[in-house]
């Protein structure tokens, strides 16, 4: 029996804004299993980002529960949510989201910042990660200095080299051109298939093709739950 | 990779900003130290000077609360009862492991005899060491008796010449006496006349010219005739002394001075005088108010550059939270940018202190000032600068560590 990863138990986020409610999600209970690579689908103000915020220990859920690993994510303090973020979740932004400042490399170890690691085994890691998606030889470059295809290869090196189950990604071709979209999608099926737990928000219809499973949203609730492509239509018949 | 190169990192990248930054608190630190040099030299070029002047430190009796004044200095009466100086306190000062300090040590012994009708204030001394710690003091030429009256350049204290030629010349017999220009006047006398007093003909050697001072009414005569003629031998009322503190401190000539001494009252002058000295006194509190407000300032502009510069990073913190940074990592950060923008700012104030320092320390203070280059003033401005830029970026830094990160990330 393959263990459950992610427990969503109801989840609720209201916000409040000026005095007006906006319901982001309006009970949403999944599971997510160890090993799965999810596709949440939905359209803009759906909640898939919100859902995935809240999964990330980002975003307090206004009611519900979650669990990753069997942890209460938001029984935690916040100081603990972050080390939890350090140890058991690898993000990819939108936009990539890489510290201008930085290069490839100093981008790639920033989430071993934080830990114990001897600088040379910080270094070995983010050496390793990089050239696992294909970036050696332009690990000393700037983010500017660098195509949009790899610096979304450095995103996901900086999301994968603390070696973390969860991967969570956010828009992640969004950016990218189609050519260049197919190719991240290949390392994300890659990396699935070496054992990574995969959850990605995305617009695109033709990511969830290497996604086991897809799950689309409307209006902060979860319309369709399966390891196919529902379009986005046959939401709207429900 | 560790937080300190990313604070580094970042630094490099908004050099423009930074350098506003470290502008603002090198002139709140430049101005502190340019203030302080300025000061400080004022002060060393006082006690110069006060060294060259004369005496310094001045030795009496200790007679508790029964004292009179001698020329601004407390001095005691010989009527009271208390346990004179004498030639073995000379002795003992001589004797000083600190011996070497003292330039010139000028005992003297004052008292009241008749000359005729009248009563003369006597002052028995050495001559030599007399004139050496009063460089002030003039022989009348002849001719002038009366009119004689040293000129505002004459009493220019750094004109003055304390190797004066004719200190050599001005020695007395034990027949001789010197007068001051007042008495010289009241008795009518002029040099080479005979003199009588207490029973004793001296002849004038010469009158001293009028200086304003204690000296003017005073019969001057070595020390060993005065101990006869006011029938105190052995004894001495007031020792003079002229420290120079470049050769050694000025805390261990007094300890030593009054464990020697113990019944004597041993007084700085060179302590009461700075002091007392009021353009010092004020030159400092208006530079330390200047100072305080420049640095306040300063440290605004860190504050407020530093916020800016976190509203601007809010993605960038956001990303940090993420991916696992605790916020006292964050706000570490942004103190170590603070910390070492201050540290550049110190380095920079100092230079530029001293440099002002330097450039109108003399137009500042209307003194030939030297200002030296001083690792203690550096570090302890590098260390206020510092603390500045860290206080400074408390509140900066409480902001990073409180960004929302799904607010920052736009998760929201």
């Amino acid at each position: 029996m393959t263990e459950v990863l992610i427990k969503a138990d109801s989840l609720k986020k209201i916000y409040k804004s000026f005095g007006d409610e906006v319901e982001a999600l309006r009970g949403v209970s999944l599971e997510i299993y160890k090993g799965e690579s999810v596709a949440v689908m939905g359209h803009s103000g759906s909640g898939k980002s919100t859902l995935l915020s809240i999964i990330g220990g980002l975003n307090p859920p206004s009611a519900g529960r979650i669990e990753i690993d069997g942890i209460d994510l938001y029984a935690l303090s916040q100081e603990k949510r972050a080390d939890f973020r350090r140890e058991y979740l690898g993000f990819v932004f939108q936009q990539f989201q890489l510290i201008p400042y930085l290069t490839a490399m100093e981008n790639v170890m920033l989430p071993l910042t934080t830990t114990s690691y001897s600088a040379k085994r910080k270094r070995e890691m983010a050496e390793y990660v990089l050239t696992r998606v294909g970036l050696e030889g332009k690990m000393n470059r700037l983010p500017n200095q660098m195509s949009g295809g790899e610096q979304e290869r450095v995103a996901i090196a900086r999301a994968i080299v603390n070696e973390p189950p969860l991967i969570l990604a956010d828009e992640p071709t969004g950016s990218l051109d189609t050519k260049t979209g197919q190719e991240i999608m290949e390392l994300f099926h890659e990396l699935n298939s070496e054992g990574l737990t995969i959850l990605m928000v995305t617009h695109n219809p033709e990511n969830t093709a290497s996604m086991g499973r897809t799950i689309s949203m409307k209006d902060g609730r979860l319309c369709a739950d399966q390891a196919e492509v529902v379009p986005l239509a046959a939401c709207k018949a429900r | 990779m560790t937080l300190f190169q990313i604070a580094i990192n970042n630094l490099r990248r908004r050099k423009s900003k930074m350098v506003f930054v470290v502008l603002g608190l090198a002139i709140g630190i430049a101005t502190i130290v340019s203030v302080f040099n300025v000061v400080e030299s004022m002060r060393e070029q006082m006690t110069r000077q006060m060294a060259d002047f004369g005496a310094n430190i001045v030795i009496t009796p200790d007679t508790g609360e029964l004292a009179f004044s001698y020329g601004g200095i407390t001095i005691p009466p010989t009527l009271f009862d208390v346990e004179q100086l004498t030639m073995v306190d000379v002795d003992k000062i001589n004797e000083l492991p600190a011996r070497q300090m003292v330039r010139a040590v000028a005992p003297k012994l004052l008292g009241v005899a008749s000359s005729g009708a009248r009563h003369v204030i006597i002052s028995g001394s050495d001559l030599q060491s007399e004139f050496a710690i009063k460089p002030w003091l003039r022989l009348q030429q002849s001719g002038e008796m009366g009119e004689a009256s040293p000129s505002p350049k004459d009493m220019d204290y750094e004109k003055l010449n304390l190797a004066r030629e004719d200190i050599s010349a001005v020695s007395l017999t034990d027949g001789e006496v010197l007068l001051g220009a007042t008495i010289a006047e009241e008795l009518g006398v002029m040099p080479g006349d005979t003199l009588e007093i207490a029973g004793m003909e001296f002849q004038v050697f010469a009158v001293l010219a009028e200086n304003a001072s204690t000296e003017d009414n005073q019969v001057m005569m070595n020390l060993a005739v005065s101990q006869r003629i006011l029938q105190r031998p052995g004894e001495v009322t007031v020792i003079e002394l002229s420290a120079d503190y470049s050769l050694g401190s000025e805390d261990a000539l007094l300890d030593q001075l009054n464990g020697a001494l113990p019944h004597a009252e041993v007084i700085s002058l060179r302590q009461a005088a700075l002091g007392r000295d009021e353009m010092v006194t004020r030159l400092t509190r208006f530079g330390a108010s200047v100072s305080i407000l420049v640095l306040f300032v300063g440290m605004l502009t860190v504050a407020i550059t530093m916020s800016g510069a976190v509203r601007e990073r809010t993605r960038e913190i956001g990303i940090f939270r993420a991916i696992g940074f605790r916020k006292s990592h964050v706000a570490t950060i942004i103190l170590i940018e603070g910390a070492v923008v201050s540290l550049l700012g110190g380095a920079v104030g100092y230079v530029a202190g001293l440099a002002a320092a330097r450039g109108a320390g003399p137009f500042l203070s209307g003194m030939e000032i030297a200002v030296p280059w001083s690792t203690g003033l550096f570090l302890a401005a590098m260390l206020l600068a510092v603390i500045i830029g860290v206080l400074a970026s408390l509140y900066p830094a409480r902001q990073a560590s409180r960004l929302d990160p799904a607010e920052a990330l736009r998760f929201m």
